[in-house]
């Protein structure tokens, strides 16, 4: 499945928000993360991530689709990172 | 599921933050190896040099590269193939093998290196010795080399009759891989399977020139080196394959080395050899005629030296692009009634070999059916 994941933490957290969701989805720009992730291990995500947030004071906001297929995805301005596999 | 990544620009690739992390360098330009040689007198260097760690200076450097830099996460890569310049350190390598993520490498003229291949963590003694005494036994080796070629002879025909659909005339070639593939099953000894391979093969190539709608002087196959541009495409592909079907075996209990169409212990991995043979229609073979026909692939994208042809690097990133689209193509599968992709076809071919040695299952090779 494809998740758009949106985060907002406090800066000291949010570190170590950033760098916990580096290794499951790709980051697009600050405090936005995406990718295709597999439910098992999106489950886990969820898990781990509510040990590193305060819930009284941070948010986390995901949209989860089955494939792609279903949304459009466009950019305008610059592109903060790419999300090619070819490097 | 999981992606391959390709890396063709020249960096570091690191473990940060628990995750794969790709630098690239500033100067982007690669020299060939014999200049670069001579240019560098590695004798003028104090020892030092070498010795110092680089970590310090890296961590100074580190602001200046954060905005180029990627992250990769870990969990969504399936293997690495590195065409480029890259440096790595042994931290990388640790953290590549407690993933389970296999690296291969391509040189500088685009040809397989090796590969860095992580500890075995799926080794079953059990399907060893299966696999082995399937080998040594010249009665059960031959079962299975000649389903390899059936496969294969029976995809390429596949390959020949969407042509012949599309008014081009290959009844002649048809007719003879078609001869071969009845052939197969009088076959007494692996040799002289090899022998009707061969020489299907040889036809197979022959009628490429009808199949390519650009003038092309294909003759003959040709490698080391290859001799003009099919050759080098064909060349190309094919190791690309192997090193895919590697990745795959990698993934299950089998162990690599133990072949039965091509002699085990030579050179490579022979076993990924074996499997890739059912695929090289499939997979290589389409991508090559769609490059071509669709001159997506032109003249200067390949290099010619003194009596060979090679890709370059704008070329060779065509192709692997190409490939990868082709990898993750999926097609509904009949007797699992799921849509699933082509790299996951392999898999399911070597899950169906083992199942073959333990005795479970007959291998049937996968052949087309659409």
């Amino acid at each position: 499945m494809y998740v758009i994941l949106v985060y907002d933490a406090a800066p000291k957290r949010g570190q170590k928000v950033l760098k916990f969701l580096r290794k499951k989805l790709n980051w697009v720009q600050n405090s936005v993360f995406e990718g295709d992730i597999t439910e098992a291990s999106f489950m886990e995500l969820k898990k781990e991530i509510e040990q590193l947030i305060d819930k009284k004071y941070d948010s986390i906001i995901y949209y989860v689709f089955d494939s792609k297929n279903y949304f459009e995805r466009g950019i305008i301005g610059l592109e903060k990172s790419n999300l090619d596999t070819i490097i | 599921m999981k992606k391959n990544f390709y890396i063709f620009t020249n960096g570091i690739l690191k473990r940060k933050d628990n995750t794969i992390c790709f630098e690239p360098f500033i100067n982007q330009e690669t020299q060939k190896p014999s200049k670069l040689l001579e240019q560098t007198d590695l004798t003028n260097i104090p020892e030092e040099e070498f010795l110092i760690d680089n970590d310090e200076i890296e961590d100074e450097k580190e602001n200046q590269n954060a905005k180029t830099r990627k992250f990769i996460p870990v969990e969504s890569i399936d293997s690495i193939y590195c065409f480029g310049e890259h440096r790595f350190n042994t931290k990388f390598l640790n953290f590549l093998s407690q993933s389970q993520i296999p690296l291969h490498i391509f040189n500088y003229y685009g040809f397989y290196t090796g590969t860095f291949y992580p500890r075995e963590t799926q080794v079953s003694g059990k399907l060893l010795i299966a696999q082995v005494q399937h080998f040594l036994d010249e009665e059960k080796r031959l079962t299975i080399a000649k389903e390899f070629i059936r496969g294969s002879l029976f995809n390429m025909i596949k390959n020949l009759q969407y042509y012949n659909n599309r008014q081009k005339d290959l009844s002649y070639f048809i007719d003879y891989l078609t001869n071969a593939l009845k052939k197969v099953d009088e076959v007494k000894s692996v040799e002289e399977l090899m022998g009707i391979e061969g020489s299907a093969r040889k036809n197979y190539y022959e009628s490429w020139h009808l199949i390519i709608n650009q003038p092309i002087d294909f003759q003959k196959r040709e490698k080391q080196p290859p001799s003009n541009p099919v050759n080098a495409l064909i060349s190309f592909g094919n190791s690309l394959l192997y090193t895919t079907v590697l990745g795959e075996i990698y993934r299950n209990q089998l162990n690599p080395t133990i072949s039965y169409l091509h002699t085990p212990g030579e050179r490579r991995f022979s076993l990924s050899l074996d499997i890739a043979e059912v695929f090289k229609p499939l997979i290589v073979d389409r991508i090559i005629f769609a490059l071509l026909n669709k001159n997506i692939i032109k003249q200067d994208d390949f290099e010619f030296h003194l009596n060979s042809c090679l890709l370059n690097e704008n070329g060779r990133k065509i192709f692997v692009k190409e490939y990868d689209e082709k990898l993750s193509t999926t097609i509904k599968h009949r007797k699992l009634n799921r849509s699933i992709s082509y790299q996951t076809l392999i898999r399911y071919e070597c899950y169906k070999l083992i199942k073959h040695l333990l005795d479970a299952e007959e291998y049937q090779s996968f052949k087309i059916w659409w």
